[in-house]
């Protein structure tokens, strides 16, 4: 860049500002007055986060100073606490890599290239196997852990992908039926989705976690985990079969009657012109409904698990460190943005993938 | 003057197609035989591509029966998918799939219903392609073409299931002008190389040239059918001579 154009777009830039931010003299105080503002909630948080901050867990004493900021303090400390929970101290590592296994797993499936039915499915049996065998052991030399003491951010993470994973195709077979042309199952199927949505999930989980033991036989109990897993699956299935039937509106008739008149079977029409398309058109709806199931595992506390939020409470929950809840809140605040953040990229990438695929 | 059963591509006989309550078809009589070319025409509404539907089953009759080389069309599943298979469709709006490029869309069919293997059914493809002359828009999506290049693929895609029958559903009416031309070349060329065609247009220029038989319809009824000499110059019909009026007028 030579200094000229350089200079051009330094001019550039600065005539757009003046012309968004400060065309009239009620509209520049307003712009002044915001940017202040701005600046000032800024310099805020950087000083208290930053420069005032106490950063090692032997300086804890000094987080009662008056002036000293925010007390990482407690997050060196107790950062095993909040991210493993109640899991045995000695073991974390394998938490940890539990964990690890199945973000892997999540991130491999998202990305397009493994999208064939084989691939996919070995994907996830490695990847859910290794998160099993890690966390529950009992082979392999490794002690066993049983379920209760799982928890913190694998936990999170293994709720969230398995919701996922079982609701996504549930979400679909739903939505077949729904479309079925057969009055009988594409009515009941209807009711059954407005009853689900209708219900709170907490009531969901609760009857999956309490009610569901006392009329089911006892060898299909499973574990409560299990069980709760499932009922949210259901939750989120009964919404995303109705997400996905507004994308399947917006298939044009036609592409279904082209594929029948080249004599596709149904099973073809519905996975190689329907849904495709349908889940492009539902995208935008589809990844918002990923970022509220993820943000909804943390209800699960309720029922007496130990998701990362109850354990960020424990780890504050000491009278040595009860004062530092903001600190442990922002950090887990943190975590559920990175992930939240990824998904959100990733949705847009998929989207870009495909208008530039499409235009 | 009889015909060998084989001869007859597609037999229609009295039948009768409703919407609810609507009676849409009125006992329709229609031999079709192999190598001949059929062009049906009529006014807005008088059940046109209502009975070319008819013939891959994406409308059901009610009565009567439909026979596509010796199958029956009824509610046997297979005969359904037989027929679609030896009947390719070339609709209006083209109906590409959007999400595939133009080359997918020609060896889905192919591959998923006659298991071809991919190398067979792109080589297969790229040679209709060619005969459509587009080969060199094979790794486009259909959104990157033109309404002119979109039908020709459409017939493409059609043709790469090597049908016995083709129906068209008035494929230029959705075009500009200057894009009818290569469509009616491309089915020309079809017609010269002996393929089965039953053809809605409105292009009766394409008509006269190709057709074998002008079939007539109005009102859910075949009116008339006739050479196309005979059906331009003299209609037997007043509703033939209004419509021809009509249609040649300007
Ligand atoms: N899905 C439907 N439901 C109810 N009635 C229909 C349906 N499709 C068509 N019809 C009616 O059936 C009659 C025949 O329709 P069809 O589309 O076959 O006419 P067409 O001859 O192809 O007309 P055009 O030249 O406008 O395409 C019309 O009166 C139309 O209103
Ligand atoms: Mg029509």
């Amino acid at each position: 860049m030579t200094s000229s154009q350089s200079a051009s777009f330094f001019q550039s830039t600065f005539l757009n500002l003046r012309r968004d931010f400060f065309s009239s003299k009620i509209g520049g105080t307003v712009s002044l007055l915001l940017l202040t503002l701005l600046i000032f909630v800024l310099w805020t948080a950087f000083d208290w986060a930053i420069l005032r901050a106490i950063w090692l867990a032997e300086d804890h004493q000094l987080c009662k100073l008056d002036d000293a900021g925010a007390c990482w303090s407690v997050i060196a400390a107790r950062w095993r606490l909040i991210l493993f929970g109640l899991y045995p101290y000695d073991e974390h590592w394998r938490s940890a890599l539990g964990c690890f296994a199945v973000v892997l797993t999540v991130v491999l499936s998202c990305i397009p290239r493994f999208w064939s039915a084989k691939k996919i499915g070995t994907i996830w049996l490695l990847g859910y196997g290794s998160f099993y065998i890690l966390m529950q052991g009992g082979i392999f030399g490794l002690s066993s852990v049983s379920i209760d003491q799982w928890g913190g951010l694998a936990l999170t993470v293994f709720v969230f992908a398995s919701v996922a994973v079982i609701g996504m195709p549930l979400a679909v077979i739903l939505l077949l039926m729904r479309r079925s042309e057969m009055p009988i199952i594409s009515q009941t199927t209807g009711v059954i989705i407005d009853v689900v949505r209708a219900l709170p999930l907490l009531t969901i989980l609760f009857a999956a976690a309490v009610v569901l033991p006392f009329v089911i036989p006892g060898w299909m109990h499973g574990d409560k985990l299990y069980r709760v897993i499932l009922g949210f699956a259901l939750f989120f299935a009964c919404y995303q079969a109705e997400i996905l039937r507004g994308g399947v509106q917006a298939v044009a008739a036609g592409q279904e009657e082209a594929a029948k008149a080249l004599g596709l079977s149904y099973w073809h029409r519905v996975s190689r012109i329907v849904l495709p398309q349908a889940f492009r058109a539902a995208l935008p709806p589809t990844i918002n409904q990923f970022v509220v199931t993820f943000k909804d595992t943390s209800i699960i506390t309720i029922i007496g698990f130990f998701e990362i939020l109850a354990s960020g409470a424990a780890a504050f929950g000491s009278a040595e460190w009860g004062f530092a809840y903001v600190e442990v809140y922002v950090f887990i605040g943190l975590i559920y943005f990175s992930f939240v953040f990824c998904l959100s990229r990733y949705g847009a990438y998929l989207e870009r993938r495909h208008t530039i695929a499409t235009r | 003057m009889t015909t060998a059963p084989e001869e007859i591509a597609i037999e229609i006989s009295e039948m009768n197609m409703f919407y609810g309550n609507f009676h849409a078809l009125k006992d329709i009589n229609l031999k079709v035989k192999t190598g001949e070319r059929i062009v049906v025409c009529g006014p807005s509404g008088s059940g046109k591509s209502t009975m070319i539907r008819c013939i891959n089953r994406l409308e059901e009759h009610r009565s009567g029966t439909i026979t596509v080389y010796g199958t029956e069309l009824n509610d046997d599943l297979s005969n359904i998918d037989e027929i679609r298979c030896e009947t390719g469709m070339v609709f209006q709006n083209f109906n590409l799939f959007p999400h595939m490029t133009v080359l997918e869309n020609c060896t889905l069919a192919p591959m998923l219903v006659r298991k071809m293997s991919r190398t067979v059914a792109e080589k297969i493809a790229l040679g209709f392609l060619e005969k459509v002359q587009i080969p060199e828009q094979a790794d486009k999506f259909p959104g990157q073409l033109s309404g002119g290049q979109q039908q020709r693929v459409a017939i493409a895609r059609a043709l790469s299931m090597n049908p016995k029958i083709m129906l068209f559903d008035e494929p230029t009416s959705a075009l500009d002008p200057e894009m009818i031309a290569e469509v009616l070349d491309v089915m020309a060329s079809l017609a010269r190389d002996g393929m089965t065609m039953v053809c809605v247009t409105h292009e009766m220029g394409f008509a006269r040239e190709i057709a074998d038989r002008v079939v007539f319809m109005a009102e859910g009824e075949i009116v008339e059918e006739a050479p196309p000499e005979e059906f331009f110059k003299d209609p037997k019909t007043a509703r033939a001579k209004t419509f021809l009026s009509q249609v040649l007028g300007h």
